[in-house]
């Protein structure tokens, strides 16, 4: 038993309303901050695409495989998000 | 909507709120992590101001309570940082004071927080799944044992494991100059405290001292890095499997559809067994009683060959 039935209380549906509205502005804030780092966010993905070219993608543990550059995908049009 | 995406969250930058839900003691306070908009279900940072107090009592839900900082007294046992707890549903922990205070991490998994006060167990509460684990001086860091494996340089310790789900509660760390150059999802949602350390994914930047996520399945994470070292706290609400990739574009519908595919390949039987029209309501015999499924109009069966029927609106028992 995971969860004891219960009715919830006045209190707690009020705490949970305000939980839930503070947490939609959290969500937003980090959005924007995340929209903010994209042109950053693309320099490290750069600076990926090129080590694992030449250090190696880590297959599984320390196993490394180099990527051939005919591998490394293409970023696609559609809009690019971090945060879902 | 179940959990939102909550990453990076750095809880650091947000204030203390007091806690006002019935049934906890005063010089309570608190801060949210995230939340389960449908359940109340969260996780929260806590800070139990010296001299707090609560009698003895239980929460309506499953709670796991970590300490960060400072002690908690339990019963007649002093618990300090490192300390985890897993509280069954029901079960009624001893009274709980903090004679200097205490900052901890608590989850509540199935509902809003809640406490009452009782000095006995509630019916139904699983005593036997109670656990306490000095998670600092009482256990050992081992390598991670996920096939494929994290790069060398990150360590667990499990505190619990679940049975039936496979999710699970552990303490990890990045050793200092940590690296792993791979993008990585899951089919489970993840969560994490960083207690101590920053580091650092592709997607998302640094993490410092006092971050947070909460991701759900399929959302692509990694490249890895840590330049100074990491610890942290993490939990998964099934089964963690590394799928990595190097492709940073995907989205969690074609991770997801990738996910499926392997599985194909990996366990054709099964796959081809649970794709077939009324197989979608497979009952595992060690949990007879537990079928965790929606009902509808999908034509499944029991394990007991009665398979193309459907549950429709619960009937009235005829009285004889």
């Amino acid at each position: 038993m995971k969860l004891i039935r219960h009715k919830r209380s006045r209190e707690a549906e009020r705490w949970l309303k305000q939980e839930i509205r503070e947490q939609k502005t959290r969500y937003r804030k980090i959005v924007a901050e995340q929209d903010a780092l994209a042109p950053q966010r693309e320099k490290w993905i750069a600076a990926f695409l090129e080590r694992i070219q030449t250090r190696g993608f880590n297959v599984h543990a320390d196993m490394l495989r180099k990527i051939p550059v005919e591998e490394i995908p293409q970023k696609p049009r559609r809009r690019f998000k971090v945060v879902f | 909507m179940a959990r939102p995406h909550i990453e990076p969250f750095v809880e650091t930058d947000v204030a203390w709120k007091k806690m006002t839900l019935p049934g906890f003691g005063r010089g309570m306070r608190y801060k949210i992590l995230s939340l389960d908009t449908d359940t109340g279900a969260c996780s929260m940072k806590v800070m139990l101001e010296p001299g707090y107090r609560q009698p003895p009592g239980m929460s309506y839900s499953e709670m796991e309570l970590f300490v960060l900082s400072g002690s908690v007294t339990v019963g007649d046992q002093v618990h300090g940082p490192g300390f985890y707890f897993f509280v069954p549903a029901g079960v009624a922990m001893p009274a709980l004071s903090a004679p200097r205070g205490a900052q901890l991490l608590m989850f509540y998994n199935y509902g809003e927080p809640s406490f009452v006060e009782s000095d006995s167990d509630h019916a139904g509460a699983e005593r036997h799944r109670y656990s306490v684990v000095n998670s600092y001086e009482g256990m050992s860091w081992t390598s991670t044992n996920f096939y494929p494996a994290t790069a060398p340089g990150c360590l667990v310790k499990v505190l619990r494991f679940d049975q039936r789900t496979q999710a699970f509660t552990f303490l990890y760390c990045m050793t200092a100059n940590f690296w792993q150059d791979n993008i990585s999802y899951h089919d489970c949602a993840e969560e994490s405290y960083h207690i101590w350390g920053t580091s650092w994914m592709m997607q998302f930047g640094d993490l410092p001292t006092g971050g947070y996520f909460w991701r759900p399945p399929y959302i692509n994470h990694g490249a890895f890095a840590c330049k100074y070292g990491t610890l942290a706290l993490g939990r998964t609400d099934s089964q963690l499997y590394n799928h990595f990739h190097f492709n940073p574009w995907t989205t969690p519908e074609e991770n997801l559809e990738r996910a499926a595919s392997r599985m194909q390949h990996w366990k054709p039987d099964l796959y081809k067994w649970v794709a077939t029209g009324d197989h979608n309501h497979p009952v595992d015999f060690e949990y007879p009683g537990d079928h965790g499924h929606a009902h509808g109009d999908v034509p499944h069966h029991h394990g007991d060959h009665n398979v193309a029927h459907s549950h429709g609106p619960k009937r009235r028992r005829m009285r004889k």
